[in-house]
């Protein structure tokens, strides 16, 4: 038993004290003669007072209003029993769905061990207790907000589907944080394996953090690595195969070029260990699998595939400011894999298909793509004259950079003034001078824009993206209409020309998809497989692989770390139930005693 | 005050007399027999002739017969002491209407009776101090009954029940049958009227007590102070203590009754509710009183 406001136990006392004193009131008796006295009975019962004082007598109805009063005062106080229990008054339930859940280390996997855990924690609430829940998938969201519905809640729970993507638990705790932000007495509940990054940027509030953990063990054998390279030799492809397990593992890796098996060797791998393969594909395919015959707990990170187009996939190196427009329209398309830098490598960039340098000086770069956001540094095509103040929009030249792109209207805070050098060509125009420059060399394409984006309200403009997407298909060459291979989970976005779209996904079923703007944005590659894509005629094949060696490290976490605070696992938090109604219905109960007396008294 | 009866209460009280369970020993002669032998002619026994016998009372068929001279002897008969002793003490006060009222109208019916029979009636007013009357005797002496009757006495220091009892068992009363017309309320009255009783009077009881003391309507917190003078009580008058009440009553009633009848004598409550009328018929007619 506790009592979460204690304090007003003192209450007691005064209060008391009042009842008390109004029984030392000495009674005011009416009057009346009768003929004889002595029939009476001596002992009389005082069941009221008005007057001053008299001495204090034991009476029943003084010890039921006392105790009336003492279980008033306790539920003021509200008494609270300790349980064991997931769920407290408000809860938000935070279920990971990341593709380490889909292990099947517990039966049937560590998803439905944890929805079981939601669940029985939904039955298990008491009347009155409000729960929230949120997914920590690839992209967090509410399941449900704050109710004491328990119906609706599970009708809700139901449906979830484990994801083969990574998670943004840190997103997702936010997002629980905020729920019940400025609530006393609320609780975070994370049903996780505690495969995810770690949180640093987290604030519980008034909050507590329950953290438990599912999955037993960490056995599991993925691929790590799948990629190819060109040498003399023609194109190599490296696969690379991770035990993250405790014990050596011995697993079959094949590799296949357009479906057909063009490697397969036995791998024995030692625990925490890799061991890769390196191999000489035939010319003219177009697609590269690989896969592992490991009967281990996660199938989703046994495959992988590769593209065999260049600009299928493009490694895109971005130096420079923080610009989230830029990075959301990179990070829409599907071939681009974004890093980001202070400084360019020392490698000049060699490894990055396309180099951005937004907002600081440009260098000489090796990459085959040089984007320049806003200020000319060496090796850009064009010579500084000097910088213009919101210039306005003065023409544009027909370019597949532009093609979409309206730039008419668009606010530019500043501009470099720039003049072309060299075989660089102006794109578009202000009064002031250029504000679009592409130069095309032998080895290398180049963009200049002579403003910044986050000095103009150009990111805001239906266009952006667009205009990103074309600069990703100049600067990395323009992608055929072969296999697209996208990571798991992640949004993108793909052409569609159509009026209506549909994805075909591999458990069978379509999703039908809204065009917008010429493209279409999917989110619905959750799980790892081979998907189909329709606009119009279009049909293109798009292969979503999980890669992620962070998801595929499926020790499960008995601690976690939230804001550098350890957070332990605990399979049956306590938690405190208040005692109040109980306690209203036993004072109702005296309460009715106190009149019945009274009234057989009076 | 109106104490004349109606006539038709008179009409009924035509040939009742008062008939109690012994004979009680007579000062002058009278209308009712006794155990002495005398010159009445209720026949009661033969003896033998002893000189100086009064000849008038020799059978002589008897003696013609047997030739044996024997006296034929006679109950006597004698007057019966009737003492009507009415309570006047403030607790009769009580009641609507009053049972000192209806305590007077039944005092008026019984010394009626009692005089129309040659009944010697020796009205005793208790709880007043008030000298004693002379025996009244013959239906003349009903308008003095009457006169003493109606009469309210005024006395500043009025006595208990029990003490006019007490001090009417300690005088030199003759005894007779003593009426007593009282509520009773006073806790020694029990022992009150065994001292009667001890004084060989046949104690008839009367106990009249009206809705008030019955079935007390009050509530509340009350203190209740005594119509007889005695201290006053702080009661709470809830179901429990009205409870408590009745019980006091009816056993109080039963220690009265048995106080009565220990001696030959009877009891019976009078409710003031109830007419006169019936009172006599059902009660004092059927049960005996009267005959």
């Amino acid at each position: 038993m506790n009592f979460a406001r204690p304090d007003a136990l003192f209450l007691f006392l005064p209060l008391a004290a009042v009842i008390i004193a109004l029984y030392l009131l000495r009674m005011k008796r009416r009057e009346m003669q009768v003929p004889a006295t002595f029939l009476w009975p001596t002992h009389t019962e005082e069941v009221r007072a008005n007057a001053l004082f008299q001495k204090l007598k034991p009476s029943w109805l003084l010890f039921l209003q006392l105790l009336a009063l003492a279980v008033t005062v306790g539920c003021i106080a509200r008494p609270q029993l300790v349980q064991r229990g997931l769920t407290g008054e408000i809860t938000v339930l935070v279920l990971d769905s990341s593709a380490s859940m889909g292990a099947t280390d517990v039966s049937p996997s560590r998803f439905e061990e944890a929805k079981r855990l939601a669940k029985a924690a939904i039955e298990s609430a008491r009347p009155g207790d409000r729960i929230a829940m949120v997914e920590a998938g690839p992209v967090p969201r509410v399941v449900f907000s704050l109710s004491s519905d328990p119906v609706r809640q599970l009708a809700e729970l139901q449906p979830l589907t484990v994801s083969d993507a990574e998670t943004d638990a840190g997103e997702a705790m936010r997002l629980a944080s905020a729920i019940v932000a400025g609530t006393e007495g609320a609780r975070i509940v994370l049903l996780s394996d505690g495969v995810f990054e770690r949180i640093d940027d987290f604030s519980q509030g008034n909050a507590s953090v329950v953290f438990q953990s599912v999955g037993k063990s960490g056995e599991n054998l993925a691929i790590e690595a799948f990629g190819s390279s060109e040498s003399q030799k023609g194109r190599l492809l490296f696969a690379s195969v991770r035990n993250f397990g405790d014990k050596v593992a011995t697993t079959n890796l094949t590799i296949l070029a357009d479906g057909k098996v063009v490697d397969s060797s036995q791998l024995q791998i030692p625990s925490q260990q890799s061991q890769s393969r390196t191999i000489a594909v035939p010319a003219g395919a177009t697609l590269f699998e690989t896969r592992i015959d490991a009967k281990d707990a996660l199938a989703a990170d046994n495959y992988s595939a590769l593209s065999a187009d260049p600009a299928a996939s493009l490694q895109v190196l971005k130096i420079g400011g923080e610009d989230p427009f830029l990075d959301r329209a990179l990070a829409l398309d599907p071939r681009v894999t974004l890093d980001r830098a202070d400084r360019l490598p020392l490698d000049g960039g060699s490894s990055y298909d396309i180099v951005v340098f937004d907002g600081v000086a440009s260098e000489p770069t090796t990459s085959r793509g040089v984007l320049i956001l806003g200020k000319a540094g060496t090796g850009s095509p064009v010579r500084i004259t000097g910088t213009a103040a919101r210039p306005k929009f003065n023409g544009a030249s027909s370019s597949e950079i532009l093609k979409g792109v309206d730039l008419d209207g668009v606010y530019f805070e500043e501009i470099e003034v720039a003049q072309p050098i060299g075989s660089a060509e102006v794109l578009a125009r202000s009064a002031a001078g250029p504000l679009i420059i592409a130069d095309t060399k032998p080895n290398q394409r180049v963009v200049y824009t002579a403003f910044s984006p986050l000095e103009s309200d150009f990111p805001l403009q239906i266009g952006f993206p667009i205009f990103v997407s074309n600069l990703l298909d100049f600067l990395g060459g323009e992608a055929g209409e072969g296999p697209l291979v996208v990571p798991v989970g992640r949004a993108f976005s793909l052409p569609a020309n159509a009026p209506s779209a549909s994805l075909k996904v591999p458990t069978g079923g379509e999703v039908q998809l809204k065009p917008n703007g010429g493209a279409v944005t999917i989110r619905e590659a959750k799980r790892v497989g081979t998907y189909e894509f329709r606009s119009g005629n279009a049909v293109r094949k798009v292969i979503a692989v999980l890669q992620s060696p962070r998801e595929s490290a499926l020790a499960p976490e008995r601690e976690i770390a939230l804001a550098r605070k350890p957070v332990k696992s605990t399979d049956a938090p306590l938690r405190f139930a208040d005692f109040w109604q109980p306690l209203i219905l036993l004072g109702l109960l005296i309460l009715g005693a106190e009149w019945w007396l009274y009234a057989r008294r009076s | 005050m109106d104490l004349l009866l109606p006539p038709r209460t008179f009409r009924m009280l035509e040939g009742l007399r008062i008939s109690p369970r012994k004979s009680q020993p007579g000062r002058v002669r009278g209308e009712r027999l006794t155990r002495r032998a005398g010159l009445s002619i209720e026949f009661a026994d033969y003896r033998d002739y002893a000189e100086g016998d009064d000849l008038r009372h020799l059978d002589w068929n008897v003696l013609a017969r047997l030739d044996s001279p024997v006296m034929r002897t006679y109950r006597d008969e004698e007057d019966l002491a009737v003492h009507l002793l009415l309570d006047d003490s403030p607790s009769m006060a009580f009641g609507e209407p009053t049972k000192l009222l209806i305590a007077r109208h039944l005092a008026a019916a019984l010394g009626y009776i009692a005089l129309s029979n040659g009944d010697a009636l020796y009205p005793v007013r208790l709880g007043r101090r008030e000298p004693p009357l002379s025996a009244l005797r013959g239906r003349s002496s009903f308008g003095r009954f009457a006169s003493w009757l109606g009469r309210d006495v005024a006395d500043d220091a009025p006595t208990s029940l029990s003490s006019s009892l007490r001090a009417f068992a300690n005088s030199r009363a003759r005894a007779g049958v003593a009426i007593v017309l009282s509520d009773g309320l006073d806790p020694d009255a029990a022992a009150s009227i065994r001292a009667l009783v001890g004084r060989g009077h046949e104690v008839w009881l009367v106990q009249i007590l009206s809705d008030l003391d019955l079935e007390p309507d009050i509530e509340g917190d009350l203190r209740l102070t005594d119509g007889e003078g005695g201290a006053p009580t702080d009661i709470t008058a809830n179901s429990i203590a009205l409870r408590k009440y009745r019980d006091n009553l009816h056993e109080h009633n039963e220690g009265l009754a048995d106080s009565a009848k220990r001696g030959g004598g009877r009891y019976a409550i009078f409710e003031t509710s109830r007419p006169l009328d019936r009172f006599i018929q059902d009660t004092l007619k059927r049960e005996g009183w009267l005959s």
